[in-house]
């Protein structure tokens, strides 16, 4: 059930996270939802331009399947496989913060608390509107910053759990 | 026997020691005992030879260097072309309905297929039965082939690109017994050696009878040899026919048989029998023969290819199949004809045989020539963390990150941008590196114009002027000072004169022309000098060297403020560094050509492990790739924009040296990094801007490779804004000319525009002050 859970939430994933970067029109293309022009106070408010409409990831299957192997090898123990797994589906989906996310779990399994905090960063600029997600990657962070025993970096992540996004 | 002749000599030298008495009693017990040790040590030192060299053997392998496997899945970024081209690469064998593994069917854009089993790093691939379908730029679909239902993911067997082998520059593919076709054992059998499971190593019978017809004919046109003496033979690799030397190979043949079983012997003879010369390297054994000829394994090789295999043992360049087509056919059919006769193949295979084609691949494919400058940087990364020894005798197994799609779509755009030049510029050089932005993988890498030769590697050793490819530096540096610079930031492009120690230093543009009061980002994006110096020099050349270094760029840079300008040596290598950084969205990851190490059994030795580290903070890290953006929306790159759609939100720099000595370009999509540099190896003008030369490989390579959209990732911090590009202000539906750029919120932005006030036009010369 965990599992299914799991699996639901990186498909959800894979929908949120990759495609709110899609470029906004150039160069006084359409012009996106734009209030009334107040001359006035114009400044304090000018146009912002809206993202974009999410698409859903088209490779979600494939990364699902090296999922459910990347969780078969952790059940066994196997982390050496579990991360190779883990990363083969990251050749197929480099934008899903999810899956950067569970790569920075399993290096601190590793041992490599540095490379935890690094990853959990990258999932981070992945994740935007995921509030979830990037309390999991702050938490982690915090979690290696401490066995680090870098603990201002630590509190300064903690902190960041706690704010709202 | 020898004992007889041994009793008469004693008898005899008894007699003459009663006749010579004591003086002159020859020491015959002596001698025949001293030559009995010497004999025996003799055999003992031949024994321990062959034993060293059978044992040698069985272990000396080089090390296999194989491709990223081809990963296939619905929404892949891949043509049924492409998808074809790695087929053939691959070996895999057209026909009507694919039964076997390494066969596949084509219907237009519908493949069905049987992959390879394959052992890679996390364990065995097992065989596939699929359906592929392609859309005109994607797989669309992937299914079992055996119940129809949806495949997720299936992974084909990767390309062997090469091998690092010895200096005696032997190479084999290791075959266990197993893996080898019985018919093509009961061939050989049959053809060279029929009582090889009978004899003790030399074959009595087969030397008389290869006397007798070498007797009767007046010359040598029979050998005797046993599988074993061919062996032995071949271990000492001498072509000389001496009595001595057969002598030598007999009693080793027949040590060899008493230290081994039949089963041994046999496939060291399979591994090891020398079948073809390939330029330096020297093919032995059936497993690498096999891939030379045919390009496939053994167990997929057709009853008349195994038949030529095992025919070309008799003579490997007599009877070479590529240079004496018609001589191996005969041979073949001999071979064939035999087979039948011995009852290995029915009449109606052996008729069926006797007619087909030879069914070579053309030699360059698939053998060690085709990506040196890659192997190159493969074996580099190799003999840092291992012994050359190990690499060319321990069998390893590399797996690279080459994508072969990619190497060749890079190989092709090179040389149709180099090759209509070469006879106004016969000295043109071109070089090229592709790089996976979020993993830091080499997917391509050339070394210079020409795909197969294995010289100077310009992609890793050449060290040039990268001119303006390096002003993205000089950006970040100012946009990390948020409060100070954002993308419209004036800057003045207004004729400069800055003094240095007594020498005057006044840049120009490349139009030769000043522009005036320009955006931050428009600088960039058109690549102004004057403005890039001056904005430099505002932050100074220490703290310029300082984000490059931050940036990974390592080589000695020169502290003057020419250095804005790129007249700094750097090579392909490290500007592909520098430019991973912004491709990677502020993460620097460290390149990587090679994935897993495996030993000869499978055994997983070593990962090289993705890592990350974060060195631009993310919101100067979306303001520097959205200016790389307008590079090409609007910059120096925007003829790019008659290739590719706007939507794909490509990112790029030109570069061009003094007097069109460099021509280079560095650019990305939502995937991966390609650099290229174009130039002459004197380093004289080549008439090429970054644009005309360097950026056109690049589109030709992204063109037929497929770019993927880029989604630059915006953290919270930054939001969008118009920007009145008359006044450099905020704009709002009031103002005409504008332009959409990122501002990081908390910081200082432009002011109103005028035209967003509703104020007149005149307030714009205020703005320019």
């Amino acid at each position: 059930m965990k599992r299914v859970i799991f699996l639901l939430a990186l498909l959800l994933g894979a929908c949120s996270t990759a495609p709110q970067r899609t470029l906004p029109p150039v160069v006084d293309g359409t012009q996106p939802r734009t209030t009334q022009p107040e001359a006035a106070d114009s400044v304090e408010r000018p146009d912002r331009v809206e993202a974009p409409v999410p698409t859903p990831a088209p490779s979600g299957g494939a990364v699902v399947a090296l999922l459910d192997r990347a969780d078969a090898y952790h059940q066994s123990g196997d982390i050496s496989n579990e991360a190779a797994t883990v990363e083969r589906a990251l050749r197929i989906d480099p934008n899903n913060g999810r899956l950067w996310n569970r790569l920075a779990v399993i290096r601190l399994d590793q041992g490599q608390p540095r490379q935890a905090e690094q990853l959990a960063l990258k999932s981070n600029a992945l994740s935007r509107g995921d509030t979830r997600l990037q309390a999991q990657n702050w938490r982690l962070v915090a979690k290696a910053r401490w066995s680090m025993n870098d603990s201002a970096g630590a509190r300064a992540a903690e902190q960041k759990i706690r704010e709202p996004h | 026997m020898a004992r007889k002749k041994r009793t008469t000599r004693r008898r005899s030298s008894k007699k003459r020691r009663k006749s010579k008495r004591r003086h002159s009693r020859f020491p015959w017990t002596k001698i025949l005992l001293s030559l009995l040790v010497v004999l025996l040590a003799y055999v003992v030192f031949l024994d321990i030879r062959v034993h060293r060299q059978f044992e040698g053997k069985r272990w000396s392998l080089p090390a296999r260097v194989y491709a990223r496997p081809l990963e296939l899945y619905a929404g892949l970024h891949l043509t049924s072309e492409q998808f074809a081209s790695e087929l053939r690469a691959l070996g895999y064998r057209s026909v009507r309905v694919a039964r076997k593994a390494g066969e596949v069917s084509r219907n237009g854009k519908r493949f069905q297929l049987i992959s390879r089993p394959f052992v890679f790093w996390d364990g065995q691939e097992s065989s596939q039965s699929v359906r592929v379908t392609f859309s005109s730029t994607h797989l669309k679909s992937l299914q079992d082939d055996r119940n129809g239902g949806a495949l997720a993911l299936a992974r084909l067997d990767p390309l062997e690109i090469g091998s690092i082998h010895t200096a005696r520059q032997e190479d084999r593919i290791l075959l266990r017994l197993g893996d080898i076709p019985d018919i093509l054992v009961e061939a050989l059998i049959a053809v060279e050696d029929r009582n090889f499971y009978t004899h003790h190593g030399v074959s009595p019978p087969a030397i008389a009878r290869a006397l007798w017809v070498n007797l009767s004919s007046g010359r040598v046109v029979q050998g005797g040899s046993t599988l074993t003496q061919q062996l032995v033979k071949n271990f000492f690799l001498s072509n000389q026919r001496s009595l001595w030397r057969k002598f030598n190979e007999a009693i080793m043949s027949l040590l060899l048989e008493w230290r081994y079983d039949k089963d041994e012997i046999l496939e060291a003879y399979l591994n090891e029998i020398y079948l073809a010369q390939d330029g330096q390297r020297a093919i032995h054994g059936f497993g690498l023969g096999s891939r030379f000829f045919f390009q496939r394994p053994p167990q997929e090789l057709s009853t008349a290819q195994i038949a030529l295999l095992v025919g070309m043992v008799k003579g490997p360049s007599y009877y070479d199949p590529r240079r004496h087509p018609d001589r191996a056919r005969e041979r073949r059919n001999l071979v064939l004809r035999i087979m039948h006769e011995q009852g290995i193949i029915d009449r109606a295979q052996y008729q069926k045989s006797r007619t087909e084609k030879l069914g070579l691949v053309k030699p360059a494919a698939g053998t060690s020539k085709t990506f040196p400058a890659f192997l190159d940087m493969v074996r580099r990364q190799l003999r840092r963390d291992y012994d050359e020894s190990d690499l060319v005798t321990e069998g390893l197994r590399i797996f690279t990150t080459l994508d072969p799609q990619l190497q060749w779509a890079l190989q092709k755009s090179l040389d149709q941008q180099i090759r209509p030049v070469l006879k106004k510029q016969p000295q043109l050089q071109g070089a090229g590196l592709v790089t996976h932005s979020a993993n830091g993988e080499v997917l391509a890498l050339a070394g210079g114009r020409e795909a197969g030769f294995a010289g100077f590697n310009r992609a890793l050793d050449a060290r040039r002027h990268v001119g303006s490819l390096i002003k993205p530096a000089v950006y970040l540096t100012a946009l990390e000072r948020s409060a100070r610079y954002n993308l419209a930031s004036l800057i003045d492009d207004g004729p400069l004169e800055y003094e240095q120690s007594g020498q005057l230093w006044n840049p120009n543009n490349y139009d030769r022309k000043f522009h005036g009061q320009v955006m931050l980002y428009q600088a960039l994006a058109d690549s102004y000098n004057v403005a890039t110096a001056r904005l430099g020099l505002d932050l100074g050349v220490n703290a310029v060297i300082k984000t490059l270094r931050r940036l990974s760029v390592d080589q000695p840079l020169n502290p003057y403020p020419s250095l804005f300008l790129g007249a700094t040596d750097l090579s392909l290598l490290d500007v592909t560094h520098l430019y991973l950084n912004f491709a990677s969205g502020g993460f620097q990851v460290p390149l990587r050509s090679i994935r897993e190490v495996l030993d000869a059994d499978s055994v997983p030795l070593q990962r090289y492990q993705l890592s990350v580290e974060r060195v631009i903070d993310p919101a100067p890290a979306y303001l520097i790739n959205r200016a790389l953006q307008m590079v090409v929306v609007e910059g120096t790159a925007r003829s790019l924009n008659r290739r590719f759609a706007a939507a794909l939100g490509l990112a790029g720099k030109t570069g061009t040296t003094n007097d069109l000595r460099d021509s280079w370009f560095a650019g990305y999509d939502g995937e991966k990094l390609a650099v290229i540099w174009m130039g002459r190896d004197d380093n004289q003008p080549m008439g090429l801007s970054g644009a005309s030369g360097a950026m056109q490989v690049w589109a030709g390579l992204f063109a037929s490779a497929g770019a993927v959209k880029q989604q630059l990732a915006k953290p919270d911090s930054v939001e969008w804004y118009r920007v009145d590009r008359p006044s450099a202000g905020l704009a709002d539906k009031g103002c005409k000319d504008t332009v959409q750029l990122p501002f990081i919120e908390s910081q200082a932005k432009p002011a109103a525009a005028p035209c967003a006030q509703g104020r007149p036009l005149r307030w714009l010369p205020e703005w320019l002050q």
